[in-house]
């Protein structure tokens, strides 16, 4: 059974060069409406979960090679459209909200910092409750603390700031100008971290925790407001 | 890199082992592409279609998720067993 796949959204401009396959080394296609490009092949679906891995590796190729050059949208790999008038109907009733996030995000990436307990500070003392729920505390302030702190030290990097909390530590999604995804780095791991906190940075991503809500998800979007009123 | 029983949701970076996957400077982990291009981005309706109508797709697309963090796990753990033989 043949699907479309979307890999990403972006705006059409002349000096964007297209990878030319993608997922299952199905051809890369574009479809056009009103300033927006969207990608997307034609894949045989379900996905073997054998070739999973292979497929996300592919698909992250076909969005990166895009998101190198200029702002994209993510689709998420899971979600196929039934067929190209399925992908043609969504375009015709997205593409402005699409162009308005673009423009929006246009000349920044995604950088991400996660915070998270240090493998040697993990053993938590359980002797009583009290010792626990102080350590417990003491953790979360420590990461608050250095929360607030990467937020002041990247302002001038950054336009805005997400986080997200886990229960594994918390992760901290930051709007970043392009081309200094360097400095952004190089800020955060400068930035002095309680011994019982480790970090990782990553990134460039696509802006993806950044998009408006009716992008992220048209149709739980759309239901809400009309159950709104 | 001792791992329960989890989804791919409650996978943190810190259970991410980088694998040079990609070549280049940057040097991105297999988990962290899978949790970006299976949990970041635009949601469609199509999936939606696919979960209200109920069938076997749905039950395969989670199973392929888990089934794809497990293989990944599997195989990053033996790539770092390799490293220390």
């Amino acid at each position: 059974m043949s699907r479309v796949l979307a890999y990403c959204g972006f705006q059409r401009a002349p000096q964007v060069s297209l990878p030319a396959t993608g997922v299952q080394a199905a051809p890369v296609q574009v479809f056009h409406l009103n300033g927006l490009d969207l990608l997307w092949s034609a894949v045989e679906w379900p996905f073997i979960p054998a070739d999973m891995q292979k497929n996300a590796v592919e698909f992250h190729g076909v969005v990166h090679h895009i998101f190198n050059q200029a702002a994209v949208i993510p689709f998420r790999l899971l979600s196929v459209f039934d067929d190209h008038q399925s992908l043609t109907t969504f375009a015709a009733e997205n593409y402005q909200r699409f162009l308005e996030d673009l423009d929006r995000l246009e000349g920044f990436v995604q950088m991400e910092c996660v915070i998270y307990p240090a493998p040697a500070s993990v053993q938590l003392d359980r002797s009583s409750g009290t010792a626990y729920l102080q350590q417990k505390a003491t953790a979360m302030r420590s990461a608050e603390g250095f929360v607030q702190s990467l937020k002041g030290v990247v302002a001038h990097l950054s336009r805005e700031v997400r986080l997200r909390e886990g229960k594994n530590g918390t992760r901290i999604f930051v709007l970043v100008q392009r081309s200094r995804e360097n400095e952004f780095r190089q800020t955060v791991n400068a930035l002095p971290l309680p011994d019982q906190l480790s970090r990782r940075v990553s990134g460039p991503w696509p802006a993806a925790e950044f998009l408006s809500d009716q992008v992220k998800a048209p149709q739980i979007a759309s239901q809400k407001i009309a159950g709104e009123q | 890199m001792a791992l329960g029983r989890r989804t791919l949701l409650s996978l943190m970076p810190n259970d991410f082992e980088s694998v040079g996957l990609l070549g280049g400077e940057d040097e991105v982990s297999l988990l962290e592409i899978l949790d970006h291009v299976l949990n970041s981005g635009v949601v469609i309706h199509g999936s939606l279609v696919i979960s209200l109508a109920g069938v076997d797709l749905v039950y395969l697309g989670l199973n392929v998720v888990l089934t794809s963090v497990e293989t990944a796990i599997s195989n990053l753990q033996a790539e770092e067993n390799r490293r220390r033989k």
